[in-house]
């Protein structure tokens, strides 16, 4: 399944010009992009942080093998995040047919919320009624539209999406259908942190059965969601990726930023084996589950290009003539 | 299917009658230089390279201009054979190049533009596949090296689609399905999206690739021609990719502009 990238659906690029506000309300609600799932009413909340919490503490220890270079082999293909992936960061009922009712990404604070000084949680509630997605509590101001919508890879909204990890002596590989991280572990330093980066900066060691992985230098431009859900310049990021059985990686993240949050926290999810899945977990249909699967196609498992590069022009122009800003990051008060 | 196939007849004409260039570059070693092996057994041309050629600005012979380093060019013969019809559109190309040029939008590059653009790129090898991670734009390229052909067309893709195969110490990579909205370089030489193009990467030392480039596109030019050009392995010890979000740069300085026409002409 793919992240919830742009919620501009095509038809409004057709229709943008009509210069009517309730249409434009009214087709900014999130259409399903290709390969995005539409999700019934009636679908159980949608299983996240604390759901995986309670399953991996009834886990039995798990050794993992190694690659040649003796180190732990977390080599593979590897599911996102699942349900409505990042499409709203903090726990929710049912929103519309792409975003159900899902748990928080949010393991620490227990009560899954991002725990923001007073300043930024004032920012980020500024941003959320000026969505304009249609959703309750909006002011109808149009403020941001999330920055994935042009197609910018972020970290750590990278890690939620699926990708295919490969190891070689001295670096970690993560590779996806429209981005990539090359996570050195031959112990080298982070570039300075003057320089800002999307994905930041990525250091990466070995920890026992866990790739520890430290992000700095992030240019604080993106958001962990599709709601304004934001970090800052200031914000570092460690990621640990624990496999804890044959076709299961534990990811957690831990988010530090005095700034503009009152503690470190934490987000945590597994990312399962392509193809190995829990049979029971609730789905979504899509245009793509909802074909047979092609059962001799070679090209099956391959990557092709996606249309989530060149700013993803369409919506570029269309997100511009509806009115967003654009989103330049937050600057907390010292 | 038709126009790949034509055009698959085409490259292996191509690549069966033209002479083989011999000793092109300041690269080619006078002894055969053997590279290591991955653990597939195939040639390791894993690591960060980067062209250092004028190419991206300029295929031909140009002298400099404002932003512009002069520099000798990498097409075999010096001249690209444009059909005579063609010719217009390149020199209007040029002409209105600071605009037209597709990279000026930051949209992908193609291939093989993208190889020559003044950034580093890595190569990962795996048995089924060959990744090209390029730091412009963060792209990422596939060549699938396990037999599988091009998929059915018509496809029209930024960067084609890639199948490589191993000719002795060679990775070729034959490229189709392009779209017909990328040039190869900023002095407006262009394609249609009947382009066919032939990569072939030579390792000429622990340090060297040898990039061969043989161009098809029957709509435009009045033979298949080739380019040519080393890559070199970046040597700093701390080298990595970084980031260039082309487009990132460009909506940020376009956004908030009221004067800007940016999303107008686009």
């Amino acid at each position: 399944m793919r992240k919830l990238r742009c919620h501009v659906s095509p038809l409004v690029l057709a229709l943008v010009s009509m210069p009517t506000v309730v249409l434009v309300v009214v087709l900014l609600a999130p259409a399903p992009a290709a390969g995005q799932a539409f999700w019934p009413k009636e679908t159980p909340k949608l299983p996240m942080a604390r759901t995986w919490i309670a399953q991996k503490a009834t886990l039995p220890p798990y050794t993992p093998p190694r690659t040649p270079d003796g180190v732990p082999d977390l080599q593979g293909v590897w599911s996102g995040a699942g349900g409505d992936n990042n499409s709203v960061l903090e726990e929710h009922e049912y929103i519309d047919v792409t975003t159900p009712a899902q748990e928080s990404f949010v393991s620490d604070p227990r009560d899954g919320k991002v725990p923001y000084t007073p300043w930024a949680l004032a920012k980020r509630k500024e941003i959320l009624a000026g969505l304009a997605r249609g959703w309750p509590g909006e002011s109808g101001e149009r403020l941001f539209t999330s920055p994935g919508s042009f197609c910018l890879n972020a970290a750590p909204v990278f890690s939620f999406d699926a990708q295919e990890i490969v190891q070689k002596p001295g670096a970690v590989i993560m590779l996806s259908d429209d981005a990539y991280r090359v996570i050195p572990t031959d112990g080298r330093p982070a570039i300075s942190q003057n320089a800002k980066l999307w994905f930041g900066n990525s250091r990466g060691r070995w920890e026992g059965n866990t790739l520890v992985v430290e992000v700095t230098s992030l240019n604080g431009r993106a958001w962990f969601d599709s709601t304004g859900q934001f970090y800052s310049e200031n914000t570092r990021m460690v990621e640990r990726w624990t496999r804890v059985d044959a076709n299961t990686i534990d990811y957690e993240v831990t988010i530090e930023d005095p700034t503009i949050y009152t503690r470190p926290w934490k987000i945590s999810f597994p990312k399962r084996r392509a193809g190995t899945g829990p049979r029971d977990a609730p789905r979504g249909t899509s245009v793509t589950t909802a074909l047979p699967p092609a059962t001799n196609d070679p090209h099956a498992n391959e990557l092709w290009e996606t249309a989530c590069y060149e700013g993803n022009t369409e919506s570029v122009d269309s997100i511009h003539a509806i009115g967003f800003n654009w989103f330049t990051g937050v600057t907390p008060p010292k | 299917m038709r126009r790949w196939f034509v055009g698959f007849v085409f490259g292996l004409a191509a690549i069966c009658t033209l002479t083989p260039t011999p000793g092109l570059g300041q690269t080619a070693a006078t002894t055969p230089y053997t590279p290591p092996r991955t653990r597939d057994g195939h040639p390791d041309m894993q690591g960060i390279w980067q062209a250092l050629s004028t190419a991206a600005w300029d295929l031909e012979d140009h002298q400099a201009s404002l932003g512009v380093p002069a520099g000798h060019g990498v097409v075999d013969g010096g001249t690209i054979p444009y059909l005579p019809s063609a010719l217009a559109r390149k020199k209007e190309n040029f002409d209105k190049r600071a605009t037209l040029d597709p990279v000026t939008k930051c949209y992908l590059p193609g291939v093989p533009r993208i190889t020559y653009m003044p950034h580093p790129f890595q190569i990962v090898q795996q048995a089924d596949k060959v990744t090209i991670l390029y730091e412009y734009a963060s792209a990422v390229r596939y060549i699938y090296m396990n037999g599988v052909p091009h998929p059915r067309g018509p496809i029209e893709w930024w960067m084609g689609d890639s199948r490589g195969r191993w000719e002795g110490n060679t990775l070729v990579v034959d490229v189709v399905h392009f779209n017909d909205r990328t040039w190869f370089d900023r002095a407006g030489n262009f394609h249609s999206d009947a382009l066919h193009v032939v990569e072939r990467y030579t390792p000429t030392s622990p340090y060297h690739l040898l990039y061969d480039v043989t161009i098809e596109d029957p709509k435009v030019f009045a033979r298949p021609w080739k380019m040519s050009m080393p890559l070199y392995r970046r040597q700093e010890r701390n080298s990595e990719l970084l980031e260039y979000q082309c487009h990132a740069y460009l909506l940020e300085q376009e956004w908030n502009n009221p004067a800007s026409t940016f999303f107008e002409k686009r």
